[in-house]
């Protein structure tokens, strides 16, 4: 993600100029991904959404300050963590996540035919319990720690693009991904002892 | 239970998204939301953006910039410096009037006030003349 996407590019240079069109179609392109980097980060789908208003708000009001020293989709995903992280330090308190609303998605998903291929109804239930668990393991996590964890296993973006976003060195990625990892594998693996 | 198996069980949290009308809704939502902030903003708000958007602008030159800039600067100057020679005759001045008497009662026993200082052609011609 080293150069910028020449269509978001226009699609930013149109926005400076003043047509705000431009900017809605940016919110379009966008919104999905952000949406499941912040919900991933507050476990609240009301918060989410608050907040993506939020982060499209003050991108729209910065635009003029973007000269594309880094992409577009970086300044994004940089706004949005640092203002997710701050809320997060504010909100201070902790909700479980919910399953309910998993997209159909996941039944074309291989990790999840393969885990669920037996076709053990109660295997299935497990799974979900086990991600249940992940979940609430997730927000044992501190904020930084589920930040680099949401961009990197969620997200799947690469190491060097989470430590532009974060603003920190790849070797503090990796080592914080170690440490969630550890943390994450310790909750569950208390689990599937029971 | 490895990293492997972290890494593939974290990966499934990507299908955790709102249902696909979400997405359809949300433009207009933050569009709304966007005229309702510019209804409420602070008239000195809207200003200040204006401004910043027309010195943005990239059809202005720089030196065009400086140069109202300077001419601004230089015309403030003026009007202040205008302004005090105006009023350079009668300069009031805080002195702190002494006690008249012990008494709390009175107001004026500690508080400052105005004693204004006439120029002396003033008070040469306010002699002179017998009322």
């Amino acid at each position: 993600m080293e150069t910028l996407d020449p269509s978001d590019n226009q699609l930013v240079e149109r926005t400076q100029a003043g047509d705000a069109r431009a900017f809605d179609e940016l919110v379009v392109r966008f919104s999905p991904r952000l949406y499941g980097l912040i919900y991933n980060m507050t476990a609240s789908h009301e918060d989410t959404n608050d907040l993506l208003q939020e982060v499209f708000a003050k991108a729209y009001r910065s635009i003029r300050g973007f000269q594309g020293k880094s992409s577009f989709y970086t300044w994004m995903h940089t706004i949005a963590v640092n203002m997710t992280i701050n809320f997060l330090k504010k909100r201070n308190r902790r909700k479980t996540m919910s399953l309910d609303d998993v997209d159909n998605g996941i039944l074309n998903d291989p990790d999840f035919i393969a885990a669920t291929s037996n076709g053990d109804p109660s295997h299935s239930a497990n799974l979900g319990e086990l991600q249940k668990k992940l979940n609430e393991s997730m927000l044992k996590l501190s904020h930084e720690h589920r930040a680099v964890v949401t961009m990197f296993d969620i997200q799947g973006m690469p190491h060097a693009e989470i430590a532009k976003i974060l603003k920190i060195s790849e070797g503090t990625v990796r080592s914080r991904l170690f440490y969630a990892h550890k943390q994450l594998q310790t909750h569950l693996q208390e689990f599937i002892k029971q | 239970m490895d990293n492997n198996d972290i890494s593939k069980l974290l990966r499934l949290k990507r299908y955790e998204q709102p249902p696909a009308e979400y997405f359809e809704n949300f433009l207009a939502e933050f569009q709304l939301r966007q005229r309702a902030e510019v209804i409420h903003r602070p008239f000195f708000q809207i200003a200040w953006d204006r401004l910043c958007r027309f010195l943005a602008l990239p059809s202005i030159p720089r030196l065009a910039m400086a140069g109202s800039f300077a001419v601004a600067v230089i015309a403030t100057g003026s009007v202040l410096t205008w302004s005090d020679s105006e009023t350079e005759g009668l300069t009031p001045t805080l002195t702190q009037q002494a006690p008249a008497t012990n008494s709390p009662s009175q107001a004026t026993k500690s508080s400052p006030a105005i004693q204004y200082v006439l120029p002396a052609e003033v008070v040469t011609y306010a002699s002179r003349r017998s009322f």
